[in-house]
């Protein structure tokens, strides 16, 4: 695993070269493989361990806890786009809050605009231990997102231990881990660790990345937009309803 | 190597640090890489009207943000956040100091109606001493147009509808105002 690590990022390098020495000669978009023109703001694409603009989304497949299916990479390469965000439903900052807001509203946008059946909305948990189906349907309840329809899709690993291989290997995401030992004011009263609690007195917490990529429906990445929780000219909702717009080529 | 990819990615990627080390809502340093002005200041959007809610000081009707004749406030919060709650004081008192001058809103994107009931939410505003007008967004239409994730969000538009003043995160009711005040400067121009 330490070696397939090691050449994602090397693949990451080789396209970012090409792309960028095709798209200084012919000033503008290069890539034969996207829809969109490469990101403006250059912290989108480079040498990151996880995908970016013009790399072809890992292969993965994991299991949607409220369909009780399999959901894959290759169920949408050929079929249509989707949208992935990394999350879990403790996050006590607010962050991945605003990862799945992004997400809530495209799919409200996909509903008004009819295209919902044409894209994919993922959000994989790294806490399934805490993250289970019963809270991932009260999570999405308290926020208004319909988890159940077709396009949305919670991905859940197995375990926790199984999630951060996942996170790492997989999708190249950093993840630590880090217990909250100290006032937890929590009662306690199940030693196990798979009720959820609330924001408050929590076991432990992660450091996590705050990404949002849009993949193509050739499985290529067209956008990872980093720190996303963080809004800002080049990374919000707005442009990513509209990124995504364009990639599933919904008519204005 | 592993490790150091994972790292790598760490460094690259800005990663906020979860629970005790974050005391905003949000990120740590909001402004790094922006110097204090968002993107989103000198933005502006047409207007759009959304529903109110009874409540402690808000009546159940429409209104238009922003507001066509006056400037406007706008708190974006959920009430599942914590952090929103304990951002209710400092908005009571900005809302004490700067409320008439302003159309002053708190709007949430829960689904109302739905899975939370407007009485429950009215409860919610009681509870934390809520009491000025609340509006509904439950597309998070207006939401996604003036950045209201994450929260607490708050933004002040002046009397013209551009956006004065945006950011994430706890604020203080000194903060809120100056805020504010930017957009009543602003709409005096």
């Amino acid at each position: 695993m330490e070696r397939r690590t090691y050449l994602g990022s090397l693949g990451t390098v080789g396209i970012t070269s090409v792309a960028g020495c095709l798209g200084d000669l012919l000033g503008g978009d290069s890539n034969p493989d996207t829809i969109l023109e490469p990101p403006e703001e250059e912290a989108q694409y480079g040498d990151y361990s996880y995908q970016t603009y013009g790399e072809e989304f890992p292969s993965f497949s994991l299991t949607d806890p409220i369909a009780e299916e399999a959901v894959s990479r290759d169920d949408f390469v050929g079929e249509r786009p989707f949208v992935i965000t990394y999350f879990y439903g403790s996050c006590p900052d607010g962050m991945c809050d605003a990862l799945l807001q992004h997400l809530a509203r495209i799919q409200e946008d996909a509903i008004e605009s009819g295209y919902e059946d044409e894209v994919g909305l993922l959000a994989v948990t790294f806490d399934p231990d805490r993250d289970t189906a019963d809270a991932l349907r009260a999570y999405s309840t308290e926020r208004g997102i319909d988890p159940a329809a077709g396009h949305w899709h919670y991905l859940r690993p197995e375990d926790n231990e199984t999630a951060k291989t996942v996170l790492n290997e997989t999708f190249g995401l950093p993840l630590r881990r880090n217990e909250e030992s100290s006032n937890n004011e929590s009662t306690n009263e199940t030693a196990a660790g798979n009720e959820s609690s609330g924001a408050d007195g929590l076991e432990y917490t992660f450091t996590h990345s705050a990404l949002v990529q849009i993949v193509n429906e050739r499985g290529i990445v067209e956008r990872a937009y980093p720190k996303a929780s963080r809004q800002r000219d080049a990374v919000n909702t707005q442009v990513m309803v509209e990124d995504t717009r364009t990639v599933v080529g919904v008519d204005e | 190597m592993r490790r150091r990819e994972v790292l790598a990615g760490l460094g690259s990627v800005g990663v906020v640090a979860g629970a005790g080390a974050v005391a905003a809502f949000g990120v740590p340093s909001f402004d790094d890489d922006s110097d204090g002005s968002s993107g989103l200041v000198g933005r502006q959007h047409e207007p759009y009207e959304i529903e109110t809610v009874d409540a402690p000081g808000s009546e159940a009707g429409t209104v238009t943000v922003p507001a066509p004749d006056q400037p406007t406030f706008i708190d974006f919060f959920a009430t599942w956040c914590d952090p929103c709650i304990k951002q209710m004081d400092a908005l009571a008192t900005t809302h004490d100091r700067v409320g008439d001058d302003v159309l002053f809103l708190s709007v949430t994107s829960e689904p109302v109606g739905d899975t939370i009931s407007e009485a429950e939410l009215a409860e919610w505003w009681d509870e934390n001493d809520g009491d000025w007008t609340i509006g509904l967004d439950p597309t998070s239409e207006l939401t996604s147009r003036y950045w209201g994730s994450p929260y607490p969000s708050a933004v002040a538009i002046d009397a013209s509808g551009t956006v004065r003043w945006h950011d994430s995160g706890i604020k203080t009711a000194d903060e809120l105002v100056a805020g504010i005040e930017r957009a009543l400067e602003g709409g005096a121009e």
